[in-house]
């Protein structure tokens, strides 16, 4: 079942280009919505609730169309925007049973409703105090709740990780992760770290410049990112020499060759290689899946 | 106490009661209700805010105060038709003569409505539910207004029911109760579009209380300074339009018209088409409040 679908999408600001004939679909589970600052991440998910209309192309949400059903997309989706959005002189619990009533729970149901979503989010005692006293990830835990309350079919998040301490962050994605599977939630999340949407998410799609650049299972993106780190003092050069004789992929980085992984063997070849060529070896690491490799090999590949 | 307290089931079924059980997440079936229900929602949620209802302790402080000096008169009156049958202070009087209280209410409270939802952000969560930036303009408007309308209308129920109490000769003044309440929907409603619409163009509440504040005393001082002026050089039917300039008696004046009640400035309101100025100067202020409003919101929901 397809949750979001664009087609050609594009929407100009009168300086800049947010999104540029984007066209993109979604399924149900937790789909990773990736790009860089301004990459326009957040313009797509406004464009999708029905607060922006789009300049040109076609947007539908869960089948519906944002320029004429934004309500009934409203009232199916639930949105955790980016920036902070809590009034600090209410309770959590009070801040998500009124917003639960805004999206047109009655007030019993509301009650309920939120008092069940601050327990899923990991919000117990604290939840009776004003939310101004509260720590970023509980903030986050809030904003989540909020966007989960009155049980929509999806929830486009916005950054959730933004501002958390590494712990904070695993909790998190443990979290959305428990959305899309346990409670049968469709997830949309975006980031700028694909490493970390990689844990979670089924599907990614990268977008940079308002553009298309990559969409699929996140399969296929861990098998193509597959990269490891090699450092050496000095040889990096007959180093990439010799290891591409051997038959590997290697692309040389300054200081930094990356080496493709095809097997568990291409380990050993790097090791006895840089015993061969008596190099001192500095690192040797997991290439991180950063946002910056997709687009380097994009443009590559180009 | 003569019933034998149960003794505790021994066994397996001594359970400690308070123990939450984590039976998973449970989908919501139940019913989910259109515009109207959120609206009312939020304009509850807002009439409450402005009471300090839901908030700090310190919240409460300022409108409860003012509420309390509201009520003083209506008091005293009561006291004084009781103590030396004489009537009190008249209905049609009693906003003109509070006129700072309320000014000082509508300059302390409307800025809670408006400015904490745009400072802390907390406006696009309305939008990305079912409601409309006019949605959410109306509903912050009828809370400031129901709450001036009960600050203003309280005290004159209470008025109304110590008159027909202490029962002084001669028929009650039911009509001069009536016409003021109608008046105090005139002036909630005016008074809420002008508060609202100057806090709301800042976020930050300091400059929202001062920027309301500052409207009224201009243009009672303006009106005060100009009745003066025109009065000391015996222009006085000039006079009578320059009263109209503070919106206090501009309401008024559209009492005086309206329900033929007595003008409570010295000197009256302007005759002839005075009263139909007014009532279109008080439209369209309101108009021109609501309208600054809406574009307002239109703009903040757009960024």
């Amino acid at each position: 079942m397809t949750i979001l679908a664009t087609e050609g999408l594009t929407k100009r600001f009168p300086r800049v280009t947010a999104l540029d004939r984007l066209t993109v679909t979604a399924g149900t589970g937790v789909t990773g919505l990736v790009g860089a600052n301004g990459a326009g991440k957040s313009t797509l998910i406004k464009i999708l609730l029905g607060l922006l209309p789009p300049t040109e192309g076609s947007a539908t949400v869960l089948g519906l169309n944002p320029a004429t059903q934004a309500f009934d997309i409203r009232r199916a989706v639930g949105y955790m925007p980016e920036h902070d959005c809590l009034p600090p002189d209410m309770s959590a619990t009070e801040f998500t049973v009124h917003m639960a009533q805004m999206s047109g729970l009655p007030r019993s149901a509301a009650r309920e409703r939120a008092a069940d979503t601050l327990r899923h989010v990991g919000l117990y005692e604290e939840r009776y105090r004003p939310i101004g006293g509260y720590s970023t990830g509980m903030r986050q835990r809030v904003k989540l709740a909020q966007a989960l309350v009155h049980d929509p079919k999806v929830v486009f998040l916005d950054e959730p990780t933004n501002g958390l301490d590494p712990q904070g962050r695993d909790d998190m994605l443990a979290l959305i992760r428990r959305i899309g599977m346990e409670f049968g939630i469709s997830v949309v999340v975006t980031s700028h770290l694909l490493g970390e949407l990689e844990r979670v998410c089924d599907h990614v799609i990268v977008i940079d410049g308002g553009r298309l650049l990559r969409s699929s299972a996140i399969g296929d993106f861990t098998q193509a990112t597959q990269l490891i780190t090699v450092e050496v003092e000095e040889g990096q050069q007959s180093l990439a020499e010799r290891l591409t004789a051997e038959g590997q992929k290697v692309t040389l980085h300054g200081r930094l060759l990356t080496v493709a992984v095809g097997s568990p063997a291409t380990f050993d070849i790097v090791r006895d290689a840089v015993c061969d060529l008596d190099l001192s070896l500095v690192r040797l690491e997991q290439g991180r899946h950063r946002i910056e490799d997709v687009f380097r090999e994009e443009v590559s590949n180009v | 106490m003569s019933e034998p307290i149960p003794a505790p089931a021994p066994g397996p079924q001594l359970m400690p009661t308070g123990v939450i059980h984590d039976i998973g997440y449970r989908h919501y079936d139940g019913p989910r209700l259109g515009r109207g229900h959120a609206l009312g929602a939020l304009t509850l949620h807002s009439l409450r805010g402005v009471f300090g209802l839901g908030r700090t302790a310190r919240a409460k402080i300022m409108p409860f105060l003012l509420a309390g000096v509201m009520m003083l008169p209506a008091v005293v009156s009561i006291a004084v038709m009781a103590m030396i049958k004489r009537p009190g202070l008249p209905y049609p009087a009693y906003a003109v003569t509070m006129q700072a209280v309320l000014a000082v209410f509508l300059a302390a409270q409307s800025p809670y409505l408006v400015a904490p939802d745009l400072r802390f952000r907390v406006l696009p969560l309305y939008l990305s539910r079912p409601t409309t930036t006019g949605d959410y303009v109306a509903a912050k408007l009828a809370a400031m207004a129901l709450a001036l309308f009960l600050l203003i209308a309280a005290p004159l129920t209470v008025l109304y029911a110590g008159e027909l109490l202490v029962d002084l000769p001669g028929p009650p003044h039911t009509h001069d109760y009536f016409a003021a309440l109608a008046t105090a929907v005139v002036y909630a409603v005016l008074l809420s579009s002008i508060g609202v619409a100057l806090a709301s163009f800042t976020p930050r509440r300091g400059l929202g209380v001062a920027s309301v504040i500052a409207v009224y005393l201009l243009s009672s001082a303006i009106s005060a300074v100009l009745v003066g002026v025109l009065m000391s050089v015996s222009r006085d039917s000039a006079a009578t339009w320059a009263w109209l300039i503070n919106p206090f008696f501009l309401v008024d004046a559209v009492q005086v018209w309206i329900f033929g009640t007595d003008p409570n400035n010295d000197g009256g309101y302007p005759s002839g088409v005075g009263g139909p100025v007014a009532v279109l100067a008080v439209l369209a202020v309101i108009a021109l409040c609501v309208t600054a409003l809406v574009l307002r919101y239109r703009k903040a929901a757009s960024s």
